[in-house]
């Protein structure tokens, strides 16, 4: 067994696979259920603890983000949070603010929540409503961040950008901005989990995310609101140099930029859309489950028609967690790529336009 | 206070990169037709201590690398994992000679450990999916003035429920006053704050009295580190 201590960015943990809203996009590798093989099921509290324990002491980790399912459904996770205060790590809480009431905010802050991921995903309440699968959504998820502003916490808002909600993107970013959100994430819709069975409905066309993003490049500046678009956008289809105040992510699995996905019985993922289980952590070290000859079939894969491309390293085709979850296959072309790739310009490697870089977020 | 050894020696890490990121400069070799500027910090890079001298001045060269493999989507951290492997072999050749103890020498290592991870994630761009980096800082009295404009007009054009408008205004309103007070009420605020951490038992001690535990080997670890920017 290797005994050096990875150091790893971030780590994901799915505190639960229940949830109380069925969004349409939804990516949980567990969704849909009853269709879905994936492993159901959570630790009891103390098993919980043990399971983090032994992750943060196998890792050099200083941030992890709670997500599930809705984590907040889960009755112990004040302990859960207590436990990481002791260890010193930073919290980052990703809900639908569904059960963020004041009472609950003040609490989840003072167990050192540094951070809430919220969605909005309109301005219009029909519309989050329908996407998040539950009647009152909106009206919930504004309050929520209303109650941890009150208390001093900070927020930032992610918009998945669907064909149902494309157009209201910069209605939504003034709204978030009204709230006191300190960032937006734009996200474009990554199919996976449920969001497989709404992929014609809901995958927004190449223009319209170019769109998008002028539209986000403007109301940065405007709202001086910082905007980072996390879900890769092939070069190949967007030259996303025309948005230099724009944040973008590409694939980091295998890094030390890696964001593992622990889920509630232990499973550990390349990340948090890819149903690829490298093993459970009680069964094995967290070095040996990410281990270059386990990961190396995640981070080496590349679609076929990529194989020329002058940026195939960098951008690896897009996410490729969601191609082998909608195609069965990490070297797929992933769905984003797959529906527009008619649209694509070669990229000439003597003059092909470095992707700009964002620390900010 | 009680902090561990290790803790410390990161945090003396950590607290050197910083520094020296601000005017570090690897010294060159001098090669021929490229006469260099003489170095500020002379170093003999044959000499043990001179290698650790320059693994400690190439935070400058790691954080253009991090930003260079980053934009070309190499995320192996190659420079990283090679500054750590010539820090711990000069580290050894020293322990060999009897110049420094290896309890020393380890602690010495988990400082630039800490460095290089601090320099190489203050660099790396953001990544998908990671939740991103959010500024902490109040937001200027200049976006909160916005930020109410714009709640009032959505507020008028909507049909969100008054209770929350209420609340979203109220937090924006608690934002505000802190630019409204004077100097003596920031001040008083703060001694409050204090006050009310202290009253729950978590008491803050005066900084000239708090005890750091530091053992003679992490003191003579820090001591030799700053050795390395001031030895003549």
């Amino acid at each position: 067994m290797n005994t050096t201590r990875p150091r790893i960015q971030s780590l994901i943990f799915e505190v639960t696979q229940d949830c109380n809203h069925a969004c349409l996009h939804c990516y949980n590798v567990w969704q849909p259920a009853g269709c879905s093989s994936y492993p159901r099921g959570q630790l009891d509290p103390s098993r919980t603890l043990d399971l983090l324990a032994k992750a943060l002491d196998e890792t050099v980790c200083s941030h992890v983000t709670l997500t599930g399912g809705e984590p907040l459904l889960r009755l112990d996770l004040p302990q859960i949070l207590e436990f990481l205060q002791k260890r010193r790590v930073r919290v980052t809480v990703i809900s639908n603010g569904r059960l963020l009431n004041e009472r609950t905010a003040t609490s989840l802050i003072q167990r050192g929540v540094g951070l809430f991921e919220l969605p909005l995903l309109s301005h219009r309440g029909e519309v989050h409503d329908e996407l998040s699968g539950a009647p009152g959504a909106w009206e919930a998820v504004l309050s929520a961040m209303a109650n941890v502003r009150l208390q001093h916490g900070q927020v930032v808002a992610a918009f998945v950008a669907t064909r149902k909600n494309i157009e209201h993107l910069r209605e939504t970013i003034r709204l978030a901005f009204a709230f006191g959100a300190r960032g937006i994430m734009l996200n474009r819709f990554n199919p996976g989990g449920r969001g497989r069975e709404h992929l014609e409905e809901l995958l927004p066309t190449v223009e319209q995310v170019r769109t998008a993003l002028a539209v986000a490049e403007a109301a940065t500046v405007e709202f001086c609101l910082p905007i980072s678009c996390s879900i890769p956008i092939q070069p190949c289809l967007i030259d996303i140099s025309h948005f230099p105040h724009l944040g973008f992510g590409f694939c980091a699995a295998g890094s030390e930029r890696a964001y593992y996905a622990l889920d509630p019985l232990g499973n550990l993922r390349p990340c948090n859309h890819s149903d690829t289980i490298l093993g459970n952590l009680f069964e094995e070290s967290f070095t040996d489950l990410i281990a270059p000859e386990r990961m190396s079939v995640f981070t080496c894969a590349i679609p076929g028609f990529c194989m020329d491309c002058a940026r195939r390293l960098e951008c690896q085709g897009g996410c490729k967690a969601s191609a082998q979850v909608c195609y069965g296959s990490l070297t797929a072309e992933e769905p984003f790529l797959q529906q527009n790739q008619l649209g694509t310009s070669k990229i000439n490697p003597k003059t092909a336009t470095r992707i700009p870089t964002s620390t900010r977020g | 206070m009680s902090i561990s050894r290790r803790d410390f020696m990161k945090l003396v890490g950590t607290s050197v990169a910083s520094l020296a990121l601000t005017s570090c400069r690897i010294p060159l070799p001098v090669s021929c037709y490229a006469p260099m500027p003489p170095s500020p910090y002379p170093t003999d890079p044959m000499t043990a201590k001179g290698r650790l001298r320059r693994c400690w001045l190439s935070f400058g060269e790691l954080a253009q690398a991090t930003l260079q493999d980053s934009s070309q989507g190499n995320t192996d951290n190659d420079f990283s994992e090679q500054l750590i492997a010539e820090h711990r072999s000069a580290l050894d050749d020293l322990v060999v000679t009897g110049k420094l103890t290896p309890s020393v020498a380890n602690l010495i290592q988990e400082a630039y450990d800490a460095a290089v991870y601090h320099v190489w994630r203050s660099n790396a761009p953001m990544t998908c999916y990671v939740p991103m980096i959010v500024d902490y800082a109040p937001a200027s009295a200049g976006v909160l003035v916005q930020q109410s404009e714009v709640l009032s007009e959505v507020g008028d054009e909507s049909s969100i429920d008054p209770e929350t408008l209420a609340k979203a205004q109220a937090a924006l309103e608690h934002d505000m006053a802190f630019y409204a007070l004077t100097d003596a009420e920031v001040t008083s605020l703060y001694e409050r704050i204090v006050t009310e951490w202290q009253s729950q038992q978590r008491t803050v001690p005066a900084f000239e009295n708090m005890e750091l535990e530091i053992t003679p080997d992490a003191k003579a670890a820090a001591q030799f580190i700053i050795s390395l920017f001031t030895d003549q």
